[in-house]
């Protein structure tokens, strides 16, 4: 990405920032407890995580700062949050 | 004269942890300067942190480019920032990471060494912050400091239950790390 005269940025250019290093927890899914609520997505100010076909979620790990929201909010208790390898 | 550059995040505490460094030499009895240096100014921007000591009055103002040595906060940093940038061949890099030295090819030959900050702090903090930790392992590995100057400063600076566990976590990093470095 090249900065334009003026300084005017393209827009959507935090894509190419990943963010996802920042991380110290994962969060992985237990789809056996999963009861497709939506409430992760929802809630997740990352938009970090992302619909499958089949209704179940799966998370952006490029983009997941690992803030743990989804894993606190979930109501069965289907995300844990793992450290990170690193 | 010594200089060390912090490599972290915004908000890990590298700023902190440069001054706690410079607070613990001067109570050491030395001279010493800190001072950070921000790209962008936000959370998890890369930061750079640095710290003179000295036996003399340090007239340098300059940032750090040739550090005798380098702390890294956050291993993810390295695909980010040159963190070897400048380094001595004498030099020590301490890197926070579960892995081996062995497993990071940087193009320097100052000493690699490395050690799991983000394990001790969550076990004796209870929080990933490895900003003390680090300096424990700093003065673990480079003998550059008693720990107990630095324990001293973390206390000033964070007094109660908070100054007590980093002090006992950055105490176990000395002891971790300093067979390493013997």
């Amino acid at each position: 990405m090249s900065i334009r005269l003026g300084g005017v940025c393209e827009p959507g250019s935090t894509r190419v920032n990943k963010t996802g290093g920042w991380r110290t927890f994962r969060p992985v899914y237990d789809y056996d407890k999963c009861i497709k609520c939506k409430l992760c997505e929802l809630l997740c100010p990352d938009m970090s995580v992302l619909e499958w076909e089949n209704g179940y979620f799966q998370f952006d790990y490029d983009f997941c700062k690992g803030c743990g929201i989804c894993a606190n909010e979930c109501p069965k208790n289907a995300i844990s949050m793992v450290l990170e390898e690193k | 004269m010594k200089e060390i550059r912090i490599h972290g995040r915004g908000g890990q505490g590298s700023v902190t942890a440069a001054e706690l460094l410079a607070v613990a030499a001067f109570e050491d009895g030395q001279f010493s300067q800190a001072f950070p240096a921000f790209g962008v100014e936000r959370r998890g921007a890369p930061v750079q942190a640095f710290t003179r000591i000295s036996d003399a009055p340090i007239r340098l103002r300059s940032q750090v480019y040739e550090p005798d040595y380098v702390i890294v906060q956050d291993p993810t940093l390295l695909e980010v920032v040159d963190v070897a940038r400048g380094t001595k061949d004498t030099g020590v890099i301490i890197i926070n990471s579960d892995f081996d030295p062995e497993e990071f090819d940087l193009k320097t030959n100052a000493k690699v060494m490395t050690v799991n900050a983000t394990k001790v702090a969550l076990d004796i903090i209870g929080r990933p912050i490895v900003n003390t930790v680090l300096l424990g392992a700093f003065a673990g590995a480079t003998g550059e400091i008693q720990p107990d100057s630095i324990v001293r400063a973390v206390k000033e600076r964070f007094p109660g239950k908070i100054g007590d566990k980093n002090s006992e976590a950055l105490l176990e990093a000395y002891n971790q790390i300093r067979g390493d470095a013997l």
